[in-house]
């Protein structure tokens, strides 16, 4: 027995000696929290903290919150207004244009006077040298994660060359009278930076560009801190706050328990079901349309939607009312590929609920009751509540005479079935993925041209009209932009005519905020500016 | 070769396995069991929702799928629905009485298979022992290597959710702990003088070891795998909770936790049940096994 | 003792090496393409190929897994296709919050669960026996994700008391566990997590416990007049290498068991990871994360069996 106890009182003492350690070490780590500064704590949708070094991941959320802060492109969008949809204005580009002679060269002339972070100069070097970056897999600093993410804005880009200190021509392939559009998503990053850092790895940890904030730390997966800017080179966008923190909380329920509880200011996208408990608390909860659309691509070849009439049943079918009124008023109704405020919406035709109509259609079209497969997700960037609303799409449907099978899968697997295309999934009839609608081709074009056709790109179910590829090919070729946005408005409108989408609603872009924060103004847009905020002091 | 025609004959014997030698015993075990209030209420706990479950589309008061959105996260005792309804009009009494199917399912199913096949591994192994006991006992020490959750969260994640992949993951994660039971078991009873014994006078060796050591086998094992249902019923309804399992629209507990988690902010109480009702079979299961081990006195 | 103890951790290396090639294979069960998540919907085949070969995909299986696993011995688990961060820092950073987490929660259940156990055992049979056994029970069979959530909507929502997510004001490197603000983070999911290890441990105490408190010897003492006090001491002294080698065992368990609890909490530990990686299909980090949490598991385990013999050497011959 004495042994026995002698060896347990030794083991014990490691014990001890190791609960002592890890306790010291947690204890060691810790610094003392900043005073007397504003911080303003955001809680993202997304699962990680996008990449710091460029091109963000995770969607347009990362482009919100660590492309635009951090960064700028050579053409911004203007966010300071609520009343119309965000437009493109100059950012480190003061000018761009087509060069008068040549329908592929465009010209930029950039902003002078613009520092990196990290005090380097910004100027057409440094322009060649990010366009390199994710066009040229010879290159050194060439980003292979951020070249595939950008394939879709690139792939027209033939080379880049330098006109003078300050300004670049960028040469296309194709005439493509949109492509200065490309060129918001473009983030430039600082060449000297990088050149310290050595590796994208490295400079992840030292990112550096020449945005409102600055990057101040970062605790992987857990919370990104950025500081003011205050030598901004624009002066009107100077952050309100100090500090701006994001963390991902990819849970609705967890970012609305976070808000309530006090640990962050602005959480994005409330879940429906929680916004009577936010505003009870006396939360701000802000809704604005933005370029969003909830609907379903049809299959053109395979089932029953071919038939123009059964696409137009199911237009008939739908009580978008009914999907607002469920969505607690997040939403609005969807009748169009782009939503009603957008400078392309148009005169089309609208589908108003009407289920006799949409019944008599069915049986006009001999397919009463219709079959159909729809392949949903539960879950994924944009999809909303997709549930609950592919429910409710069914039970409408089926209301008039429609059987409706739901083909349930996770986000990653609808994705591949929307990339691979019809021809690879003939069972299905229609997908159901949302789609950002940002510019006049990923909103519209891509769904519609017979070039997309997937797997080559966005066009699912393998859409075509005559009269859409004639006037695509024509407003790539139009450099005025007057006559080229009426030709736009025409496709969206033809789109409306074959029913070329099942539209059911537009998210509203919905935020909520603690009352302590002021000055917030959302823009109809995917990318917010967060830098008119103040916050009242935390420690 | 004869080894293996041994093992063979085990299988055989196991159906026709005859309670006859061991019937003094099973009366002391009910004996035991008829005074023990406990395990008989909790059995009674077990036998109300297994009958639930199975005549759930006649007892369920309304079509557990029938949505309606006019109905929303209405509160417990909203018109004739006695629960309320979940975040798509669903009766929440109905989906309760369905999701037993589906949890009960994932609760037995994968330990009905598991024991069959890590009872089979083990005895295979215990009985013939030598290179082959090495290998099946190794490999299951490399399951061994993962805690259980881990383990099913790993297999049904890289193969992709749904109800199959789930059971499929369940059925690998409780393979090795029986096996090893089996394994235990089998060994200590082939070395004891009564089997030698056996084994030596001929004639009918094969079933009388068979017997013998099903006899010794079957307790720990059966008392075991009853405790594993609680513990797989738990682990299936966190995988549907992540989103792993039972896919929507079928009511299944750990889903409908998931789903009206989102709603929790509109009606607490209505998304506490199915928690409710996972936390009472579990517990159920898990007394009942309780109660067995002590009545049939088996030490694991 | 020095061979035997050789032998276990000789024993150990075929199952490390099992468990790599588990980790290595599992990634091949899935459906679908590994790098899909950095994938614009439309990128085009071509995209896909030049993405696949820069992260090696397209190379035979066992190349990739000789790759692998010569990179793994070294500590080189690749880099993360979604952060692009190397999966071992990713991983350290994550294991370093659950072992804090998991080893919390097992001390909460040990302060706990010991008392209870004690109890049961000293009044074996009695009313308090039969409660404390039902309560363990509970312990084991209570959903701890369902736990959390309610716990959450308690304090965190209506009261206000407590924090609902994430770790420390200012995240896990700045976590100070004697500063409050920081430590109310820790206080729910510890609570949560500790349910089962409550029940097991409690369980294992009790009959410890009872069985010493059994023996011959216990008569002995109380013949020779000492006090029930120390009865208990000498009991629990004699009990304690079995309850310690159980909470070695669960230790072990949360480790890998606690990834519905991070997820509820935003605990930024390896669970919430490997749930990430599930959604995002991220290879690496998928793989990185089960393979250390397992050589934990099975570190974890032969630190208990050798323990287990150094104070009990009759099991040595089993």
């Amino acid at each position: 027995m004495p042994h026995h106890t002698q060896t347990f009182r030794k083991i014990a003492a490691c014990l001890a000696a190791g609960i002592a350690l890890a306790f010291g070490a947690s204890a060691l780590s810790s610094i003392a929290p900043a005073q007397a500064q504003t911080t303003l704590r955001v809680a993202m949708t997304a699962g990680d903290i996008p990449d710091v070094t460029g091109q963000p991941d995770q969607g347009f959320e990362g482009y919100r919150f660590v492309g635009y802060t951090l960064y700028d492109s050579l053409i911004l969008w203007d966010l300071s207004r609520s009343d119309v949809e965000a437009s493109l204005t100059p950012g480190l580009a003061t000018k761009w244009e087509i060069d008068p002679k040549d329908s592929k060269r465009w010209i930029f002339t950039l902003r002078k006077d613009v520092k990196f972070h990290d005090g380097s100069d910004f100027n057409a070097d440094v322009v060649l040298w990010n366009i390199s970056r994710i066009t040229d897999e010879k290159v050194p600093h060439f980003n292979a994660k951020q070249f595939a993410a950008m394939r879709t804005r690139t792939v027209n880009i033939d080379r880049a060359e330098k006109i003078d200190d300050h300004t670049v021509a960028i040469i296309t392939k194709e005439p493509d009278s949109l492509f200065y559009i490309q060129m918001s998503f473009w983030m430039m990053i600082s060449k000297a930076q990088f050149e310290k850092a050595g590796s994208y790895e490295k400079y992840a940890q030292m990112p550096s560009g020449t945005g409102p904030y600055r990057f101040a730390g970062m605790v992987p997966r857990e919370r990104l801190e950025l500081t003011r800017n205050d030598t901004y080179w624009n002066p009107k966008r100077v952050p309100k706050h100090d500090r701006l923190v994001l963390q991902p909380m990819p849970e609705a329920t967890t970012r609305a328990a976070a808000l309530l509880s006090g640990q962050v200011d602005f959480i994005e996208a409330p879940s429906p079901d929680t916004i009577a408990r936010l505003k009870s608390s006396g939360m701000q909860v802000i809704t604005l349309p933005y370029p969003h659309n909830w609907h379903y691509q049809f299959n053109f070849v395979d089932g029953p939607f071919k038939d123009k009439r059964v696409r137009q049943a199911a237009n008939y079918a739908m009580d978008r009312g009914e999907m607002v009124e469920m969505l607690n008023g997040l939403a609005q109704e969807g009748y169009g590929t782009v939503p009603p405020s957008s400078p392309y919406f148009g005169k089309p035709v609208l589908y108003k609920l009407d289920p006799k109509k949409a019944t008599a259609l069915l049986k006009e079209a001999k397919c009463y009751p219709c079959e159909v497969t729809l392949a949903i997700s539960t879950s994924g960037s944009g999809q909303m509540q997709p549930l609950p609303m592919n429910e409710l799409v069914k039970s409408q449907l089926e209301a008039v005479g429609f059987k409706v099978k739901l083909e349930v899968m996770d986000w990653n697997a609808l994705l591949d079935v929307t990339f691979k295309g019809r021809e690879k999934f003939p069972a299905y009839h229609a997908v159901n993925v949302s789609r950002a609608t940002q510019d006049p081709f990923s909103g519209i074009f891509r769904f519609a041209m017979r070039k997309q056709w997937a797997p080559a790109g966005g066009n699912w179910g393998h859409y075509e009209n005559p009269e859409i590829e004639k006037l695509i090919t024509e407003i790539y070729n139009t450099f005025d932009q007057a006559k080229r946005d009426a030709m736009i408005t025409r496709v969206h409108e033809i789109m409306n005519d074959d029913a070329a989408m099942l539209f059911v609603t537009h998210d509203l872009n919905p935020r909520a905020l603690s009352p302590k924060v002021k000055g917030f103004v959302q823009a109809q847009s995917w990318f917010q500016d967060l830098t008119p905020i103040t916050v009242g002091t935390t420690n | 070769m004869t080894d293996f025609t041994t093992a063979t004959r085990l299988l055989a014997a196991e159906e026709e396995a005859p309670a006859t030698k061991v019937r003094g015993y099973w009366q002391n075990v009910g004996y035991r069991l008829r005074y023990d209030y406990v395990t008989l209420a909790f059995a009674l706990v077990i036998v109300l929702i297994v009958a639930l479950a199975v005549f759930a589309p006649w007892i369920a008061p309304k079509d557990p799928y029938k949505t309606s959105m006019a109905f929303r996260l209405r509160p417990v005792g909203f018109r004739d629905f006695h629960l309320g309804t979940d975040e798509l009009g669903r009766d929440i009494l109905s989906r309760l009485i369905h999701g037993g199917r589906m949890s009960l399912l994932m609760g037995v199913v994968p330990v009905v298979f598991a024991t069959l096949i890590g009872g089979f591994l083990g005895v295979l192994a215990g009985f013939i022992g030598g290179k082959l006991n090495m290998a099946i006992m190794r490999t299951m020490d490399v399951f061994y290597a993962f805690p259980s959750i881990l383990l099913a969260v790993a297999i049904s994640g890289a193969m992709g959710g749904g109800m199959a992949n789930g059971m499929v993951a369940l059925t690998l994660v409780f393979i090795p702990p029986l096996c090893r039971i089996a394994e235990t078991a089998t060994t200590q009873v082939r070395g004891l003088d009564f089997v030698e014994a056996a084994r030596a006078s001929g004639g009918s060796t094969g079933s009388i070891i068979a017997t013998h050591i099903l006899g010794n086998v079957l307790g720990p094992i059966f008392i075991y795998a009853s405790g594993l249902v609680s513990v797989s019923i738990l682990i299936a309804s966190g995988l549907s909770f992540l989103g792993l399992g039972v896919e929507p629209p079928h009511p299944d507990w750990g889903l409908m936790l998931s789903t009206l988690r989102q709603s929790i902010y509109v009606n607490p109480i209505v998304c506490a049940l199915p928690g409710v009702m996972i936390f009472v079979t579990s517990l159920a299961f898990n007394m009942v096994s309780d109660g067995l081990r002590q009545a049939m006195d088996v030490r694991l | 003792m020095w061979h035997y103890i050789a032998r276990r951790i000789v024993y150990a290396i075929p199952i490390a090496i099992g468990v790599t090639v588990f980790c290595f294979a599992l990634v091949f069960l899935a459906p679908g393409n590994p790098v899909q998540m950095l994938l614009p919907a439309d990128a085009s085949q071509e995209v896909v190929d030049l993405i696949m070969k820069t992260y090696g995909f397209d190379r035979p299986l066992p190349v990739q897994y000789w790759t692998w696993l010569t990179r793994a011995v070294v500590g080189d688990l690749g880099v993360s296709i979604q952060s692009n961060r190397p999966v071992i820092d990713e991983v350290l950073r994550a294991l370093g919050n659950t072992v804090f987490l998991s080893f919390g929660a097992v001390m909460l259940a040990f302060s706990i669960a010991f008392v209870l156990g004690t109890l049961a055992a000293y009044y074996r049979g009695s009313a308090v026996d039969r409660g404390v056994t039902a309560l363990s029970i509970v312990g084991v069979s209570i959903p701890n994700y369902w736990l959390g959530i309610v716990l959450v909507i308690v304090f965190a929502v209506e009261l206000n008391w407590l924090p609902a997510t994430g770790m420390g004001p200012r995240g896990s490197e700045t976590f100070d566990l004697f500063n409050w603000s920081h430590f109310k983070h820790v206080i729910l999911p510890i609570i949560t997590l500790c349910m089962v290890p409550v029940g097991m441990i409690t369980r294992t105490t009790r009959s410890a416990v009872s069985e010493v408190l059994g023996n011959e010897f216990v008569n002995t003492l109380r013949a020779k007049g000492l006090g029930e006090l120390a009865v208990i001491r000498h009991a629990l002294k004699n009990a304690m290498p079995q309850i310690l080698a159980v909470m070695g065992l669960q230790f072990g368990y949360l480790m890998g068991g606690s990834i519905l609890v991070e997820t509820i909490f935003n605990w930024p530990g390896t669970g919430f990871l490997l749930n990430k990686a599930i959604l995002t299909r991220d290879i690496p980090v998928l793989q990185g994360t089960i393979l250390i949490l397992a050589l934990v598991f099975v570190f974890t385990n032969l630190v208990v069996d050798l323990f287990q013999t150094a104070v009990d050497p009759r099991i040595k011959r089993s």
